[in-house]
């Protein structure tokens, strides 16, 4: 498929997934134990036979660089296949940030014409899904498309998250909503675009504003042919913590429609922290799993209970980890409990503390409350939760929070702590 | 730094290893899930920095040179780094198999004269253990030494087995002068074992495998190289203190898998750090582990890819091996992508790559411990042997120190039921 360029957007920072996406980009935040989640949409690429990729990235993206490396976990490597990171540079204007996706792609089409593709396929790194591309190229191609956006059907109540589209019988896209209030279809974009070279760079140039969404999709419906490609099948935008975690619940549950044996993502396992020196997962003599993922490295003493530990985790004896999503390297103390806690890596969690609970009735975050009211509490990379403190529900534990936060040893449910300049 | 050339010894077939040998040479053998034996000797090469490797091998060395590859996952890439398999080659002779292990060193000394190391390191790939090499070199630097080998303590009972040396008290705790060595005799005069670490100069070891070349009896460095040395020149031994897994038996493999798990285990991996090929048997593409929620899993170690349903005790699973709900595997070792059947039971059995156990079968049934009637000597502790890609059908019951073939397929099960110590192939 060289006559396709593949344009990653990887740039987003994640307000809604907060302290997750404080010190990196969204696509970097890990996932699914081992993974990142920009690794489901590099894996897609790879097992749709594309091996030429540009990464678009903004926003604290050093942990993303890290990530993709020379692109050779994704078989990325070689003479016409590659890994492009792509980002914003300065150029004959003064801020060239980028001011939306479509401003992103304006702003590389030096590197996207290299090839002289037929076809510019433009992704995001922001979801869990696997698609083969092929088809969807193919419909593009045969239905000779300026635009075809990748669609499906969600609830009607989560329309007015997505641009949605009415289609006719041949899936002509006949009218199209950005984020409506009130929506006429349930068919959603995933923000997956093919183009064709030619339209795209024309568009580009003509265009009024910066985005696709908003901007080139609603005033191309009805003057080109812009089309929707059905996909039936796993898709989750992760962006928010509650997202996030379902996401992670979903990885447990074979009915949830994610397979990762036969999605085969894959990951770099050479970046810093090796997970390929990671050994098997060790499940101790008095140590318990159930409905978990557990990754290579993990050693459990305690009990984990529907949860998705990373690499390394540490599960000391007594401690029960339970509905919770652990990152690298966290060590569980003993007798601890931690229950729909999403700790990040590295984090601390002393002998006989105690970390969210889950109880419904908690108040939201009071200095976040539209990121944290569902009953999760969240706790930021490399802080110490002392021993024996507790946690409250829906409460942000910052990342490099340090013993010196607990004074009384308790966080009540819904506060948020953090050192001093963080 | 002084350029160390590192030989590896990785050719030997072990009959005692029955079906698990039969495709692939000792060193290629699965260990502890993920790894292959040969992946212990590689990664103390890479943690000593020693950089240079030649691998030696003959014995149905396809799994070897697919798992070794150029060295990559060792960090063994770059302009003085390599990884290269030296397997025999054609030559003036008639017989150019190698003979012995010096005789494989004697015909690869060109490999040697190339790389111009100031000192030779040969290992053995098939021992499971964890050793800095540079503590090793230092001393034999130090002592200005012709050669240095490695030893560990072994039970005295056991001694026997190996190779042993007497080393005197020159340096206590570090090592001192070998005195004496022999190998595998009655009556040993020690329990300090050769681990098969040799530190050469190179210049000497050139001379003396070119002798032995000539003169040789068993062309093996244990038997012919060493013993003779002493007296002659400079010989010390480097006394090596942690663990050390021989494996050369059914039982001492499976003993050193139970060493993986335990309160505290004594292979410690997490410590260790050993590396393997993540490309070899698709190890990269691997998911996490899932646990259903029937899972029970205590005391043991599971790879990635492994689904879990059922019940898990004291056991060593390798990537992508599935165990149904209302299964149970207790003591046992399973390779690569097994998968074992709802209800099924296991006990004491190693199961080779890709084998299928299905619903309902037993396999180390019972407590009778009748030796293996082909076998005696090889399989009478209980462990039973399950052959790569067998094909176990529903409902079979199979009872100790048996082994079931490669590839045995279910048409080929005639009877419901086998005793303990049938060969079914």
């Amino acid at each position: 498929m060289r006559d396709t360029a593949v344009m990653l957007l990887a740039g987003g920072g994640g307000t809604r997934l907060s302290i997750l996406a404080h010190l990196r980009a969204k696509p970097a935040v890990p996932f699914g134990g081992m993974y990142r989640i920009i690794d489901f949409t590099l894996s897609n690429v790879m097992n749709s036979g594309i091996g030429s990729v540009g990464v678009l990235t903004q926003y604290k993206p050093l942990s993303l660089m890290g990530h993709l490396g020379t692109g050779e976990p994704w078989d990325m490597v070689g003479r016409t296949r590659g890994v492009k990171i792509l980002p914003p540079r300065t150029g004959e204007q003064d801020a060239d940030w980028y001011k939306g996706t479509a401003d992103a792609i304006r702003q590389n089409i030096d590197h996207m014409r290299r090839g002289d593709p037929d076809q510019v396929l433009i992704l995001s790194g922001d979801h869990i899904y696997s698609m083969d591309y092929g088809p969807m190229l193919r419909f593009h191609r045969e239905r000779g498309a300026h635009l075809t956006i990748a669609m499906r059907e969600v609830p009607w109540e989560e329309t007015r998250h997505f641009g949605v589209a009415r289609t006719d019988a041949s899936g002509r896209i006949v009218e199209w909503q950005e984020k409506p209030e009130k929506a006429s279809s349930n068919l959603a974009s995933m923000g997956i675009y093919a183009f064709d070279a030619v339209y795209l760079l024309d568009a580009l140039r003509t265009m009024k504003g910066n985005d696709f969404g908003h901007d080139l999709i609603p005033s191309a419906v009805g003057n080109d042919r812009v089309y929707a490609y059905p996909f039936e099948g796993y898709w989750k935008d992760v962006g928010t913590l509650q997202a996030y975690w379902e996401a992670n619940r979903d990885l447990l549950d074979s009915a949830s429609g994610v397979d990762l044996h036969k999605w085969r993502v894959r990951t770099n396992l050479e970046e810093i922290g090796r997970l390929g020196d990671r050994p098997p997962a060790r499940i101790a003599p008095a140590g318990k799993a159930v409905e978990s993922l557990l990754s290579p490295g993990c050693v459990i003493e305690g009990e984990v209970v529907r949860s998705v530990l990373s690499p390394g985790v540490f599960v000391a004896r007594g401690a029960r980890v339970v509905d919770s999503v652990l990152m690298h390297d966290t060590r569980v103390g003993k007798d601890a409990n931690v229950t729909r806690a999403i700790a990040d890596k590295k984090v601390t969690i002393g002998e006989g503390a105690s970390i969210g609970g889950g109880d419904d009735g908690a108040p939201a975050n009071r200095e976040f409350p539209e990121h944290l009211f569902t009953g999760l509490t969240v706790i930021g990379k490399h802080a110490v939760v002392p021993d024996r403190a507790i946690v409250g529900t829906n409460a942000i534990v910052f990342p490099h929070a340090d013993e010196g936060l607990f004074p009384s040893r308790s966080i009540e449910a819904g506060s948020t702590i953090r050192n001093r300049g963080e | 730094m002084c350029r160390v050339l590192a030989m590896i010894l990785a050719g030997g077939r072990v009959d005692e290893l029955s079906v698990l040998t039969l495709e692939r040479p000792k060193s290629a053998l699965p260990f502890g899930g993920m790894y292959r034996v040969i992946d212990f000797a590689l990664s103390n090469l890479m943690h000593s920095e020693i950089e240079r490797v030649g691998i030696l091998s003959q014995y149905r060395s396809s799994s070897l040179i697919h798992h070794v590859g150029i060295g990559a996952s060792w960090d063994l890439v770059g302009r003085d780094r390599g990884a290269t398999l030296l397997s025999p080659q054609k030559g003036h002779a008639d017989t150019d198999w190698y003979r012995g292990t010096a005789d494989a060193v004697y015909q690869n000394l060109e490999f040697m004269d190339q790389h111009q190391p100031d000192l030779v390191l040969i290992l053995s790939g098939d021992h499971v253990y964890h050793m800095n090499y540079r503590g090793l070199i230092r001393y034999h630097q130090e002592k200005k030494a012709d050669m240095t080998a490695a030893f560990i303590e072994v039970p005295r009972d056991q001694a026997h087995r190996f190779g042993i040396g007497t080393i005197d008290e020159e340096d206590g705790a570090t090592g001192g002068r070998l005195l004496e060595y022999a190998e595998k005799t009655e009556a040993p005069s020690g329990n300090w074992a050769s681990m098969t670490v040799y530190l050469f100069r190179p210049d000497l070891l050139a001379r003396l495998v070119a002798e032995n070349a000539r003169r040789g009896s068993s062309w093996e460095f244990g038997r012919d190289i060493i013993p003779a040395m002493l007296g002659r020149h400079r010989v010390y031994g480097f006394r090596h203190r942690g663990y050390w897994a021989y494996g050369r038996t059914i039982e001492e493999y499976w003993r050193a898998h139970m060493d993986l798990v335990g309160e505290n285990p004594r292979v410690d991996l997490d410590e260790w750090q050993v590396r393997t090929n993540l490309d070899d048997r698709h190890l990269r593409d691997r998911p996490p582990s899932l646990f259903l929620p029937g899972a029970r899993v205590s005391d043991s170690r599971v790879s990635a890819g492994c689904v879990v349903g059922g019940e898990v005790v004291r056991s060593i699973l390798s990537p992508g091996c599935r165990i149904a709900e209302g299964a149970s595997v207790r003591d046992s070792i399973l390779f690569p992508e097994v998968k074992v059947g709802p209800g099924a039971r296991l006990d004491r059995v190693i199961v080779d790559e890709k084998a299928v156990i299905e619903g309902n079968v037993r396999i180390g049934a019972g407590d009778d411990l009748t030796p293996n009637r082909s076998f005696p000597d090889l399989l009478s502790s209980g462990i039973t042997l399950v052959g790569k890609k067998a094909h176990v059908p529903q409902g079979i019951r199979i009872g100790r120190n048996c082994v079931v073939g490669p590839r045995f397929s279910p048409e080929h099960f005639h009877r419901p039921s086998y005793a303990s110590g049938e060969l079914i192939t």
